[in-house]
């Protein structure tokens, strides 16, 4: 079935086949004595509702689920094999892709990472656009959570509305460096481009204007007594099971562990801004909107403090081992042109040794673990997916309930398949 | 057992405190771990050491260890309350690579075996269904291992793909 | 009263052309896409039913979560080994007509990913009408994509494709 370019390695006798109904079926369950049978149904992974490609085996007794079983890997686009055959500047443009909805966020987790290993630091400028561009791409994620989650529950417009204000954060993507999604914007050793004074404009009336939309949001959803039926009581999770099964972000917020990388681990200059956590005790799913919804106003309190603070100073480190001299200088400087010329054929090689680096995304902790042998091409890069970690929660939080709490459930978690199986 | 007297090799790498534990003692290790407090997961993953120019030997692999360890298992894990991480490592032989699973310790740990399994088939002892999950059941080949080429269409006129079906030369 | 009076009588309230012609009008005019997000290029098939850009103005009103009311495919994102199968299943399940946008330069050609666990474009199982370079492309230039799609639909005629 797959390519024949393989080659068979000799493999243990036996490996353990995997259960994998298809479609509907309907057995009996010996355990339901007196005629009662368990619908097994199939969601996905074509599926309106399951966000990208997810597949979930349910069983079902009439209306209640008994058994969840997400299957994945329909989306596995061997990320981490092409990262050990790329060099490692050029591993950036595949971290875009992995969690597309929160690109920049993966730029800065394996930029640090590397930063790390090598040991160098970032300008404060750097640091402060780095922010920025984080908040906003929280924003934008959040923008396709809410939109998306409106979607299936059945309040349509919120779609729309959504995606009108995404349009506007990809605006200002496309302003600063040229792409609207997976701009790579953050690179080891800085960023690609330094903001314009036409972005920080379009910024700070993007700042200014957002509140008034996530006001019109909670108008629209958080007092309506549809969208609390469908998302009250549903989907609970404990604080211990949150702990126990290692939620990070939104999920481990919405059950009252206070606990955000920003503050706690933090990176990148989040230290010198003033925002606060977004913390819910209820562990529902209107609990975890309730935290998303607040990260959408700190999003714009960090945005805000960051552009009336946003020091002066160039944007990239300034070693001409790890970033490429500016061209005028290939004129005059042979060393210039040697360091030129290293860069664009093989690239620099860190030291030898690991490292990880985790950064607070939209959807948990999303962080890079890289493993240098000392050569221009990584050994091993390997992602910590947030949504890999937070869909394993699905059960716990599905059984007993309806299946059309299903919907609000998946909605919840906000898992991207791009990540989950990268 | 305290972790410290499990331990045979210890650093710090990159900021990042690590230490290196016998793999059959992982279980220990992992249980000494979480008495410190390290009871939040982070990741499961594993290291293909084939083909380093070090003659197949990482450079931190510890005493006592097997003759030419070349799988890694590596278990990142976070301290909550006093804000701090480890990263647990533990080395394979080539042949047969099986180390015990840690899934009943931290949930993820289920997932995180089963995709170790997948792409470099390692086997965890004691997991209860160590299945494919990225790749198609009936998959041939661990694809993360070094030796298994990263596939695709051949690039005409390139010398840059044959170089990824090899592991890195030095520069 | 002979043919002459009553072609003067009814004058231009009469247009004649060809049964291909109004049939592909009306066909172009409503091209309703199944989803088939995948990936990223999903996102930005979303970005077209927007506000800013709205695709319903040209035809496409609802995407379909049945395949089997809809008539394009917009194939928007990487196609994995595993998802190959349910690709082709579910362009199987289309009526015809029906029409294939391969969108991105994954869906394309395999994009940045010349793997193991991709298909190297999506026109190794299904065919393939209009293919979207971009990485991911532009919301406006899958509006184009329809559109060119929308042309092609009108000119092409009622014969059955065999």
């Amino acid at each position: 079935m797959a390519d024949g370019t393989k080659t068979r390695l000799s493999e243990p006798a036996a490996e353990p086949a995997s259960p994998q109904p298809s479609g509907m079926t309907i057995s009996r369950d010996p355990a339901h004595e007196g005629g009662d049978t368990i619908l097994t149904i199939n969601f996905g992974p074509h599926h309106p509702s399951t966000h990208g490609v997810l597949r979930l085996v349910v069983d079902l007794d009439g209306e209640v689920v008994t058994r969840v079983k997400p299957v994945i890997g329909y989306l596995h686009t061997g990320i981490e094999k092409t990262a050990e055959a790329l060099r490692w500047q050029q591993v950036v443009t595949v971290t875009d892709r992995h969690d597309y909805l929160s690109p920049l966020f993966n730029n800065l987790s394996y930029a640090l990472a590397v930063e790390k290993l090598i040991g160098v630091e970032v300008p404060p400028r750097a640091q402060a656009l780095r922010v920025i561009m984080n908040e906003l791409c929280r924003i934008s994620s959040h923008m396709i959570w809410l939109g998306t989650s409106g979607l299936e529950m059945g309040a349509i417009s919120m779609l729309w509305y959504c995606l009108r204000e995404r349009d506007k954060v990809l605006d200002l993507n496309e302003e600063i460096s040229g792409f609207r999604m997976h701009t790579s914007y953050i690179r080891p050793g800085g960023v690609s481009a330094d903001a314009t004074p036409r972005f920080l404009e379009m910024c700070s009336r993007f700042v200014d204007e957002y509140p008034k939309s996530i006001d019109e949001y909670e108008d629209l959803l958080s007092e309506n007594p549809i969208f609390k039926l469908r998302t009250q009581g549903i989907g609970y999770l404990s604080q211990e099971d949150a702990l126990r099964l290692g939620q990070t972000g939104p999920m481990l917020r919405g059950s009252g562990v206070d606990w955000d990388l920003r503050k706690n681990a933090p990176y990148s200059g989040y230290e010198k801004y003033d925002f606060e956590t977004a913390v819910e005790d209820a562990g529902d799913c209107y609990a975890r909107y309730r935290v998303r919804i607040k990260e959408l106003r700190e999003a714009t309190r960090i945005i805000r403090q960051a552009l009336d603070t946003l020091p002066d100073g160039p944007v990239n480190v300034d070693d001409r081992k790890m970033l490429p001299p500016p061209r005028e200088e290939l004129d005059t400087s042979m060393e210039a042109l040697i360091h030129h010329f290293k860069l664009f054929t093989e690239g620099y090689s860190p030291p030898v040794g690991d490292s990880y680096a985790a950064v607070e995304s939209g959807h948990g902790e999303n962080g890079c673990y890289i493993v240098s042998d000392g050569t221009h091409k990584p050994r091993r890069v390997k992602f910590r997916s947030a949504s890999f970690v937070n869909l394993q929660s699905t059960e716990r939080m599905a059984l007993g309930g309806m299946v059309a709490d299903m919907i609000a459930i998946i909605g919840t978690i906000d898992a991207v398949m791009g990540d989950v199986d990268r | 057992m305290t972790l410290a007297s499990i331990a045979t090799e210890t650093g710090v790498s990159a900021g990042d405190q690590w230490v290196t534990v016998p793999a059959a003692q992982i279980r220990e290790a992992i249980t000494a771990a979480r008495a410190e407090g390290y009871d939040f997961f982070g990741f499961i993953t594993c290291v293909d050491h084939l083909g380093r120019d070090d003659g197949g030997r990482p450079p931190y692999s510890g005493a006592g260890e097997a003759e030419s360890p070349r799988f890694e298992i590596v278990y990142q894990l976070r301290d909550l309350s006093r804000r701090r991480q480890l990263r647990i490592r533990a080395f394979l032989p080539p042949q047969d690579p099986v180390i015990d699973s840690v899934h009943d310790f931290y949930g993820p740990a289920n997932w995180d075996e089963r995709e170790v399994w997948d792409l470099f088939g390692v086997r965890f002892q004691g997991h209860p269904e160590l299945t494919r999950i990225l790749l198609p059941d009936d998959w041939v080949g661990h694809p993360l291992r070094r030796d298994f080429p990263v596939g695709g269409d051949p690039v005409d006129f390139s010398q840059e793909h044959e170089e990824w079906q090899t592991a890195p030369r030095r520069a | 009263m002979g043919v002459e009076d009553l072609a003067e009588a009814l004058g231009d309230n009469i247009i004649t052309t060809t049964l291909g012609k109004v049939i592909g009008w009306g066909r172009g005019n409503s091209v309703w896409p199944a989803q088939f997000g995948l990936a990223c290029c999903a996102i930005e098939m979303m970005h077209i039913a927007g506000s800013r850009l709205d695709i319903a103005r040209f035809g496409s009103e609802a995407f379909r979560a049945s395949p089997r009311q809809s008539d394009l495919m917009i194939v928007s994102g990487r196609v994995s080994q595993k998802m190959a199968p349910v690709l082709r299943q579910v362009y199987d399940q289309m009526p015809d007509p029906k029409w294939v946008i391969s969108m991105g330069a994954c869906a394309s050609t395999g994009g940045v990913f010349n793997n193991y666990a991709l298909l190297q474009g999506v026109d190794k199982v299904v065919p393939v009408d209009v293919y979207v370079p971009g990485c991911p492309p532009r919301p406006e230039d899958l509006i184009n994509a329809v559109q060119i799609l929308q042309e092609k639909i009108k000119t092409a005629g009622i014969t059955p494709k065999l």
